[in-house]
């Protein structure tokens, strides 16, 4: 007895085995449960965030059942991108995508461009940079996000997409440079990449089911 | 209440609270708190968790041997975590998307399994739910208290954002007591959070050492009192 004290006897486990297994059937039970409203939360959630970058007359279509997933190879990150339709036609692009080069990590934003890669809008939907500093990135702490509205990226419109302390013809924010770039960078590869996508972006299928990131 | 509940209530809250004094559950403790909301959301998930793995493994406790009871206790805390996360999820989604992975990293937090295994599994249930809602409103008291002290020095306002965790009736709650620009900013940044912590243990330890010599310099007192008399 003494020494095989320590050897697990199978009848302890049974007991065991019969909590994992309640425990399963209970979270089972509660993801059948929740499972639709979490989805549908999710879709209210990137709707309401698509609506602040667009105005409601701008598309007829439901942006949160047509997108496309886009690989950005500026950034080397997928970006997802919603299809604005106004009477069948293309009307506007909504790329939602994550630049990493963040002073402190991902930068999430959603650039609302017209179907030629003109910007629209740019929001930032999520950041992790230095608070009172590169969070003034954000629309609700500065209006620096307003100067890329009418902008387009590309050797046309003779534009240097950069900070002007690097030489470019953004304004940019004191002590949070990095973040700056960060952004401009993200914006002109959506604008790029707007501007030579070919047509055939406006007809492929999108994915049966709208699974927000 | 009868001493031995009223003992139970001092140990959570004050004597041995798991963020002042068993200084367990340091993580989420100094990584949520940048506003009093954050603080109050983990809080009370939190508290769920905690009083409803005691209750489990109150009710259990019979039933497993000693040599699988903490694989036991991880399933049972596991589960109830992704219970509440998912429920989170579903009605509070904007407070469960700025919480992010803090929530299902409440299965990492020491203090409850701490609980399960030092206290639950030997006390009935009633005794052990007392002590889980005990400990876990110690615990949220602590990061409602850090939240409101970073997020007033950092951006001078207080319970900002109260509408995502309430309902929109809560928006009236926020404060603003400063102009933004006023804002310490090492309070919100992870430092900030060390020290604030600091601060609050070192003003803990304060009042403690003071209680322990109070009451002999009331005696001392009453003494000189009576042989004054």
């Amino acid at each position: 007895m003494s020494t095989t004290r320590n050897t697990i006897r199978w009848t302890s486990v049974l007991p065991l085995a019969g909590l994992g297994l309640a425990a399963a059937l209970l979270l089972a039970a509660v993801n059948e449960g929740t499972a639709e409203r979490i989805e549908r939360e999710r879709d209210a959630r990137v709707m309401r965030e698509l609506a602040r970058a667009l105005p409601p007359e701008r598309h007829d279509n439901d942006l949160t059942r047509d997108w496309v997933d886009e690989r950005l190879d500026e950034l080397g990150t997928v970006a997802r991108v919603y299809r604005a339709r106004l009477g069948g036609q293309p009307s506007a692009l909504l790329v939602d995508l994550t630049t990493p080069r963040g002073y402190s990590g991902n930068i999430r934003l959603l650039v609302a461009m017209e179907p030629d890669g003109r910007v629209l809008r740019v929001d930032v939907l999520q950041h992790r940079e230095t608070p009172g500093l590169g969070d003034q990135i954000e629309r609700g702490r500065s209006g620096w996000l307003n100067q890329f509205a009418g902008r387009r990226a590309g050797l046309d419109d003779n534009e240097r997409w950069a900070v002007n302390k690097r030489g470019g013809d953004f304004d940019g924010l004191s002590n949070a440079t990095i973040t700056v770039q960060a952004v401009i960078e993200a914006v002109d590869a959506a604008s790029r990449w707007a501007r030579q996508a070919p047509e055939a972006l406006w007809v492929r299928p999108s994915p049966d089911e709208a699974t927000p990131p | 209440m009868n001493p031995a509940r009223r003992q139970l209530w001092r140990q959570g809250l004050w004597e041995a609270n798991p963020g002042l004094v068993q200084l367990l559950g340091l993580c989420p403790l100094l990584a949520v708190t940048t506003s009093a909301v954050n603080g109050l959301g983990l809080g009370i998930a939190t508290l769920l968790v905690l009083a409803m793995t005691n209750l489990a493994v109150s009710l259990l406790r019979h039933q497993f041997r000693p040599e699988i009871r903490i694989p036991a206790f991880v399933i049972i805390i596991a589960t109830l975590v992704t219970l509440i996360d998912l429920l989170m999820q579903a009605w509070l989604h904007e407070l469960s998307v700025r919480l992010g992975i803090f929530i299902p990293l409440i299965v990492t937090n020491c203090t409850i399994l701490a609980r399960a295994e030092a206290f639950a599994s030997r006390q009935p249930p009633s005794r052990a739910l007392e002590d889980g809602l005990a400990q876990g409103l110690g615990f949220a008291l602590i990061l409602i208290v850090l939240g409101g002290v970073r997020e007033l020095l950092g951006q001078g306002t207080l319970m900002a954002g109260a509408d995502l965790l309430l309902g929109s009736w809560a928006a009236g709650l926020s404060l603003r007591l400063m102009p933004e620009s006023w804002g310490f900013l090492l309070a919100l940044l992870p430092p900030g959070a060390f020290i604030t912590l600091g601060l609050l243990l070192a003003l803990h330890q304060a009042i403690v050492q003071r209680q322990k010599q109070h009451p002999a310099s009331l005696t001392a007192t009453e003494k000189f009192q009576e042989t004054d008399a």
